[in-house]
């Protein structure tokens, strides 16, 4: 038992509760004991990352305990850096109810008997820069995922705002959700984070094919499926850019955007292909 | 000691009723004066406002003296005849005056529940009862008490959260939509009164640009030069459309002014930056059709008048709430009161008997002869030790009586206030 990581969930768990009260709670509640405790959570989930990665002696986000754990961790750090920026109340209630669901996963999750695949260990003892192509693939993917869930995570804070101004009913989300334009904002800077990542993440991945087989692709579902995710948001952000679609079409494309991230995260693993590890 | 209140407010008076009444600021001071010098009465303290009029008293007798002495004290003021305290005024004592200081200090005895100036206008007349010297320790006690309560009330219910009036409404939409206002646009399409209002209040939330379009130019220029804003003909306002966040429409064309392509071609030139409209003419100005835009958002008269009544209704559900918090505080208040009477009669016991006994040993002190410091120390214990074994069986009764309310503390508070 990864006595770090849960001590981080204890802090997610205080801190998803904590999050709902200050939700539930109309009147202006002070959330700094939040942050404090959140923030704990995620010095307690570096550690733990950090002392896997000692531990183990490879990059610990080979198996889906560890990509579980990790994801929750960089969502919590994308929400970290956001709330410095947008102080929304609403945001919180619904990233640490998340990232604690995830984080429980990861720990309820058997650690594999074989931490690393044989295929992946090959894959990475290819050479030396194959080594740092690795990890930093999966670090950029993940920490976009992170960013999307964000994205994704804005877009429905904006539907249901927007439903509420437009059925002039203002029930209790109305005095809770963030403004209009913090949703789309939030949404919006998730979503150009996301696609930076996204688009190096796929570059180091193509990179690292090439030094190992001398192939860029291999028609692997993972890479197909990446690569319409790529897609989907580079659509989402031109016509942003271009058309000046925004609001409500964007927020509907977020989530469907997000759609083909569950894809190609989690959907490719059942397809045969080349991509066997992850 | 009790605490007696007597008032009018708008719930039992009628305004002309209330004004004859008031109290201005010219003479209050000397009012409160004039009501802490009557007999019994120690301490005063006076609200008065257009809404209601309050006389807040200690008295050292009984509670329905003080309410009399309030009575005479009006009826020289102000010609207060008997039949008026019968059908206008309320009186309270003890824990029901304490409740209804908590009540109007809180904003629930409000006309419209939960306004925030109230608690102000009682800070205000604490003040100047506190600078009259009118007001001592119990009153101090009472009103800080009084404040703590209204900050909790505040705190802990939505009672003033919800925007009851038409422009308070609109800076709430505002706010929901573009989060700050700060760099937003207002356009003001007929500059009427409830326009300029909502406009004040949006300005003063950050809105800085303000374009009003109106009928008489003239107008639109007076109030534009007032808020630092931008006077345009009214013919020309769909030119300025597309840099509206806010457009606020009260004019009195019996048509649409604001349609459709309008609004069309503003979102088109704003890249559908969100646009709030407010439409708060009769008949109404701005075409419901283009609700149907994303990104545009419209709100008639009738919408804002339903936002309000069910803010309405929320403050009054709220206020229910509120009600048990000042119930338990003016319950816990009246019993630390009661505490404070109970220790301030037992001490006052306690050094009445010590007095005696130090007086009677004093007299007899000569018959005694030289005592060495020990013998000295000794009469000193004994002394001391007969006045607890004397007094502390009263004390005990006392202490155990219900509430320290009893009749027995009557009499030992009449006994040894006599004098006083």
């Amino acid at each position: 038992m990864d006595l770090l990581l849960l001590l981080a969930l204890l802090c997610y768990l205080a801190g998803a509760f904590y999050s709902v009260i200050i939700f539930s709670a109309r009147s202006e509640g002070p959330d700094r004991y939040l942050f404090t405790i959140i923030a704990a959570g995620f010095v307690a989930h570096t550690a733990s990352l950090a002392a896997g990665w000692a531990q183990l002696g490879h990059f610990p986000i080979v198996n889906p305990k560890e990509v579980i754990s990790f994801i929750s961790w960089a969502m919590l750090a994308h929400f970290l850096v956001i709330r410095w920026r947008y102080r929304a109340r609403a945001l919180p209630t619904f990233v640490i109810p998340l990232v604690f669901i995830l984080t429980l996963v990861s720990l309820l999750l058997p650690a594999p008997a074989r931490p690393i695949s044989a295929a992946l260990e090959g894959a990475i003892d290819a050479s030396q820069l194959t080594q740092v192509l690795f990890p930093l693939h999966v670090t950029l993917l993940i920490f976009s995922y992170a960013a999307f869930i964000i994205t994704t995570i804005g877009g429905v804070m904006y539907l249901v705002q927007e439903h509420e101004l437009k059925a002039k009913t203002f029930g209790a989300a109305f005095y809770r959700l963030p403004a209009l334009n913090t949703c789309d904002e939030i949404g919006s800077r998730s979503l150009t984070i996301g696609f930076v990542l996204l688009t190096l993440g796929i570059i180091t991945g193509i990179i690292w094919n090439n030094q190992r087989d001398g192939k860029f692709w291999h028609n692997d579902p993972k890479e197909v499926l990446a690569l319409v995710t790529w897609l989907a948001y580079m659509l989402m952000i031109h016509y942003r850019l271009t058309a000046g679609w925004r609001g409500r079409r964007i927020a509907w494309l977020s989530i469907a955007a997000f759609v083909t991230v569950l894809c190609t995260w989690i959907g490719a693993r059942y397809l045969p292909g080349y991509h066997v590890f992850g | 000691m009790s605490v007696v209140l007597v008032g009018i407010s708008h719930r039992t008076a009628p305004v002309e009723l209330r004004e004859q009444l008031a109290f201005g600021d010219a003479v209050l001071l000397e009012a409160l004066k004039e009501l802490v010098d009557r007999e019994t009465i120690t301490e005063g303290l006076i609200i008065s406002t257009c809404n209601r009029v309050e006389i807040l008293a200690t008295t050292s007798k009984h509670a329905m003296d003080g309410i009399t002495q309030l009575h005479e004290f009006l009826e020289r003021r102000h010609g207060c005849r008997p039949e008026m305290f019968e059908r206008h005024f309320y009186s309270f004592t003890d824990l029901e005056a304490i409740r209804h200081v908590f009540r109007v200090t809180s904003s629930l005895d409000s006309m419209v529940v939960g306004e925030p100036q109230i608690t102000g206008q009682v800070k205000q007349a604490f003040q100047l009862a506190q600078d009259a010297r009118t007001v001592g320790h119990q009153l101090n006690r009472l009103m800080s008490r009084a404040f703590a309560v209204a900050k909790r009330v505040r705190n802990e219910t939505g009672i003033g959260l919800n925007s009851v009036s038409i422009s308070f409404v609109a800076v709430e939409l505002a706010r929901r939509v573009f989060d700050t206002l700060k760099g937003a646009t207002v356009l003001l399409v007929g500059a009427g009164e409830m326009a300029e209002l909502a406009a004040r209040h949006l300005n003063s939330y950050g809105a800085e640009r303000i374009l009003i379009a109106n009928r008489t130019f003239e107008r639109a220029e007076e109030f534009a030069r007032e808020l630092n804003g931008r006077a345009i003909p009214l013919s020309e306002f769909e030119r300025n459309l597309s840099e509206a966040d806010i457009v606020l429409c009260s004019t009195g064309a019996p048509h649409f002014l604001i349609r459709p392509d309008h609004v069309h071609q503003a979102l088109n030139a704003r890249r559908n930056r969100p646009m709030l409209l407010i439409d708060i003419s009769v008949p109404r100005n701005i075409d419901p059709a283009i609700s149907a835009f994303d990104n545009v958002f419209l709100f008639d008269i009738d919408d804002l008048e339903n936002v309000i009544a069910s803010n309405i209704q929320e403050r009054e559900r709220e206020a229910l709430r509120a009600e048990a918090i000042i119930e338990g505080e003016a319950e816990r208040f009246v019993a630390s009161l009661a505490e404070g009477d109970l220790n301030q009669v037992i001490g006052a016991f306690r050094r009445e008997v010590g007095l005696i006994v130090q007086m009677e040993f004093d007299r007899s002190r000569k018959r005694l002869g030289e005592l060495s410091p020990e013998q000295e120390q000794a009469v000193h214990v004994l002394l001391n030790a007969v006045v607890n074994k004397l007094t502390l069986p009263v004390i005990k009764q006392l202490r155990e009586s219900e509430d320290g309310h009893s009749v027995l503390l009557e009499a030992w508070r009449d006994f040894y206030h006599r004098d006083k």
